[in-house]
């Protein structure tokens, strides 16, 4: 059942991928990166690996969660519930079937797209600086997001309002709960995830809308409809939304401050000149990754 | 929520008192002092604030909707409500270990033989942990006939159990709100046989017809607990200890209303006239023993044999996992209520072993159906759980804290493999006894595998999908309209052993007092709930037992006989049940809000 829903997954959010990229990139762009695809996917490697341990991290660390939060049991669920519970109920009062066909298509397979279309569109461009500063805030937005699983249990309002709230996703296509389930447990609602690596993605759009235009619209659209429906589908409650947000703001905050600082590019040339003191030549390695902090800035706002 | 007024009051009138104290100046004679202790030694009840434990939507909508209803009609009457939500595990830790709860809302497996109540009442268990009296509940009346029905048989114990739920009723130490009816869905084209089984225990999952070809049973489960814990004696872990009956076997089988020889060839009883014969049961009531013989050549999965020593080894084990060794007793978390007939044991040979009792032979038989344990594994796991750097509670000792993965029984099911939160596979035990024994029922298909869906609308669409045969928890009453039947899907209708309550603490005020505890019960509409939370599929009930074990007089009838509902139809009658609270004793300050000594 899961494999029948990934693979669903994986087809649809190709065929988004694909449009996207020929309306979004561009030929142009596409047919320079083949040739340039090597020295760039060089230059993000490093980010890329600190992704990866920190989402193989996550993976492992998943299971063990949920255990330490009880040991801490620092249950904050009926003081949000107390708090803004009216919120979401207000919220579903606008139910519709187009509504929730289109919230929980955004929850799933909007979301999905909405993480990898800029990784394609990033490594489309001769400047390496906006696909690190990507992978960079994707892996602190995980750090972060489970850091604070840790120390706070929340279940979400589709759990505790089972009468007012339609768990809309999971009762319409109860399937859908065998992929969330895989990355999420129900204790994990605040922040909410969905919403800081949808809006982190629409921060960064923001910052690259000089060259993509259109991705910086559409990203802000969908980055709305993800926080909206994980609300309108009863699994976050607005403050998740909020701390969500928020956690994705510091993520891309931190990621323009951290990226370029340590260079794994700078640190092989400094060996290399340094084991070859007499050869005056230029550094050996390609330079495509290695453009200052501030250079990549102007170059993108 | 402002403070009452009162209190406020006091609190500037001792700060006064102590100004004066400092100050040196006021207070001169000896008079004034010991009006001003007077003052200061009175504390206020308090507006009561009491917290709901239950557990989320994901694992049972309606203890969500029950605990929500209770809660705005407690706050109607005036009392701060807080809900706090558990997993479910964290639930039943808090709840049966912990005790830390004012008052929780849930479902608890196995309320529905007499003896079982010995277990959750009985005072002898306040100050222990599991499911032997979580409610901290001490009625020596109570007590006097709980042992009664325990040490009599037949007709008087009939009479001793409507004595006993009579006076149960009158003091609600929990208040029992309904049995559900636990629908399931199974597959017919791949395995028939199903009709009429317990779903809940060994028995229903032997004897199955599986069509030619077939050698595999997929089940599907909704609680993942199965998958992260399988320790007979975890409270927190077991459910109604399906898996544990199938990987566990004990020495009678649980067949319908029948208790039927299982490990044991055959038990005799002392007082028999021919020493023989099982069924009598009007005897003379004290002081039996009974001697069990086991059949020959029974083995655990681990290929070590078992025998008598193991049961006794089991019994001792539940009554105190240290075996003796430690400072405390610590008694397991579950089994204890069925264990504690047992008053002595003695061990014959490999083969036959002797049970002093006191109780009756019904009572005495519940000791029969405790899953037998390999010495040889367990005995290790006798000592204190350790853990760097923590302090652990006393009599926490491994047995009641292992995992216990992998378990190995001598049950019908040998266990193979398990993934977190994922799946489980069993494979037959092709050396259990049933398989060379005649007119016993035995394991038929070749492997069990299970796994897990998140809720049940995924696991009707496992079984509807044909990747699974059954499902192994009840489906969610909201579900049960919406499954369309087939030749091939069918629903699997029994009724259930589990008792949704609500239970009190009564170590916490106000719940100490009887008197608190029945205006509560009478807060909510049971047969209301039983339409609107369970969708009718369920009953309202007066008391925890059902059927032939409930007096006429305590038969639910549209209301019930003991607690009735303070208003009609689900809406309160709230002045109502402010009164009550009055005539009780307690008050209301100015703000509306029930006063409590605490």
């Amino acid at each position: 059942m899961y494999v029948q829903v990934l693979l669903r997954v994986s087809v649809v959010v190709a065929c988004m991928l694909v449009v996207a990229t020929a309306v979004i990139v561009g030929r142009h762009r596409l047919r320079t990166t083949v040739g340039d695809l090597v020295p760039r996917l060089r230059a993000v490697a490093p980010v890329v690996v600190v992704l990866a341990s920190a989402l193989l991290f996550n993976g492992v660390a998943r299971q063990t969660v949920p255990d330490l939060s009880w040991i801490l049991d620092w249950n904050f669920t009926w003081v949000i519930y107390d708090f803004e519970g009216g919120f979401i109920v207000w919220l579903q009062s606008f139910e519709h079937p187009v509504f929730t066909a289109y919230f929980s298509f955004i929850y799933i397979y909007g979301y999905v797209f909405m993480l990898i279309f800029p990784v394609i569109a990033y490594l489309a461009l001769s400047d390496t600086r906006p696909a690190r500063e990507l992978f960079a805030a994707y892996t602190l937005n995980y750090v972060l997001g489970l850091f604070i699983y840790v120390i706070v249990i929340a279940y979400g309002p589709r759990n505790v309002m089972p009468e007012v709230i339609e768990p809309l996703l999971y009762d319409t296509y109860p399937r859908y709960q065998h992929l969330t389930r895989q990355v999420n447990r129900n204790t994990n609602v605040f922040p909410s995830l969905h919403t800081s690596l949808a809006v982190t993605v629409s921060l960064l759009a923001y910052r690259t809308r000089a060259i993509y235009p259109r991705w910086n619209s559409l990203a802000g659209f969908l980055g709305l409809s993800v926080a909206i429906s994980t609300m309108y589908l009863g699994i976050h409650w607005a403050i998740d939304v909020v701390a969500g947000a928020l956690l994705a703001w510091i993520a891309v905050w931190l990621s323009a401050r951290l990226v370029g600082r340590f260079s794994l590019a700078d640190a092989v040339r400094r060996y290399r000149t340094r084991s070859s003191e007499t050869d005056a030549g230029r550094p050996p390695v390609d330079t495509a990754g290695d453009t200052t902090g501030e250079e990549a800035a102007d170059r993108l706002e | 929520m402002p403070l009452p007024a009162s209190d406020t009051d006091a609190r500037i009138s001792r700060r006064a008192v102590l100004a004066g104290f400092a100050t040196g100046g006021l207070v001169t004679t000896s008079g004034c002092v010991r009006r001003a202790r007077s003052i200061v030694g009175r504390d206020d009840p308090d507006p009561l604030s009491l917290t709901i434990t239950t557990v989320p939507d994901d694992v049972d909508r309606h203890a969500v909707v029950i605990a929500d209803t209770l809660k705005d009609n407690l706050e109607a009457v005036g009392i701060d409500v807080s809900i706090d939500y558990r997993a479910v595990e964290e639930f039943y830790r808090e709840v049966l270990i912990n005790h830390g709860f004012d008052l929780f809302v849930g479902r608890l497996p196995d309320l529905s033989d007499p003896d079982d109540l010995y277990e959750a009442l009985h005072s002898r268990f306040v100050d222990e942990s599991g499911y032997q009296n979580p409610y901290g509940y001490a009625n020596l009346a109570v007590d006097d006939l709980l042992e009664r029905q325990r040490r009599t048989d037949g007709e008087e114990r009939r009479a001793a159990v409507a004595d006993l739920l009579e006076a149960v009723v009158v003091d609600q130490p929990f208040v029992p709100l309904a049995v559900p009816v636990e629908h399931r869905l199974v597959r017919t084209d791949r395995i028939d046989g199903w009709n009429g089984r317990d779903l809940t225990t060994r028995r229903g999952f032997l004897d199955l017809e599986p069509a030619d070809g077939v050698d595999d049973l997929r089940a599907v489960v909704t609680d993942p607990r199965v998958t992260e814990n399988f320790n007979p004696l975890s409270a927190a872990y077991r459910n109604q200890g399906l898996y544990v009956d199938l990987v566990y076997d004990s020495l009678a089988l649980v067949d319908g209303d029948e208790l039927r020889p299982w490990l044991a060839e055959g038990w005799a009883w002392s007082d028999d006239q021919d020493g023989t014969d099982a069924d009598s049961l009007e005897e003379p009531t004290t002081g039996r023993t009974v001697t069990v013989t086991l059949r020959p050549d029974l083995t655990f999965h681990d290929g070590e044999p078992l025998t008598a020593a193991d049961v006794a080894f089991t019994y001792r084990l539940v009554a105190d996992t240290t075996l003796g060794a430690g400072s405390v007793r610590s008694p397991a978390s579950r089994y204890r209520g069925r264990v504690s007939v047992i008053d002595a044991l003695e061990v014959h040979d490999e083969r036959t072993l002797t049970i002093t009792t006191s109780a009756g032979r019904e009572a005495t038989a519940r000791a029969f159906t405790v899953p037998i344990l390999p010495a040889h594994v367990w005995e290790e796991r006798t000592g204190t759980a350790q853990l760097t750097g923590v302090s652990v509670a006393q009599g926490t000792t491994e047995a009641v804290v292992t995992d216990n993965v992998p378990p190995v029984g001598s049950g019908p099911f040998r266990f193979v493999d398990v993934s977190e939160r994922q799946s489980l596979s069993l494979e037959r035990f092709d050396d259990h006894f049933s398989l060379r024994v005649d007119d016993l029922p035995a394991p038929t298909v070749e492997t069990f595998s299970t796994h897990v869906e998140p809720r049940s609308p995924a696991a009707i669409e496992a079984v509807e999908g044909d990747s699974a045969d059954v499902t192994i928890h009840p489906l969610e009453s909201y579900t049960i309209d919406d499954v369309t039947e087939t030749t091939d899907v069918e629903l699997h209708t029994q009724p259930s052993r589990v008792r949704y309550l609500i239970g009190f603490n009564a170590r916490r005020a106000p719940f100490a007092n009887p008197n608190a505890r029945r205006t509560v019960a009478r807060l909510l509409d049971k047969s209301h709930l039983v339409d609107s939370v369970f969708g009718g599929h369920a009953e309202a009930v007066a008391t925890p037992l059902t059927g032939e074990w409930v007096p006429d007089d305590l038969a639910f009838d549209g209301e019930d006989p003991a607690v009735p509902f303070f208003g009609t139809e689900g809406d309160l009658d709230a002045e109502a049940a402010r009164d009550a609270f009055e005539r009780a004793g307690y008050r209301y300050d100015p703000s509306g809000s029930l006063l409590v000594r605490r």
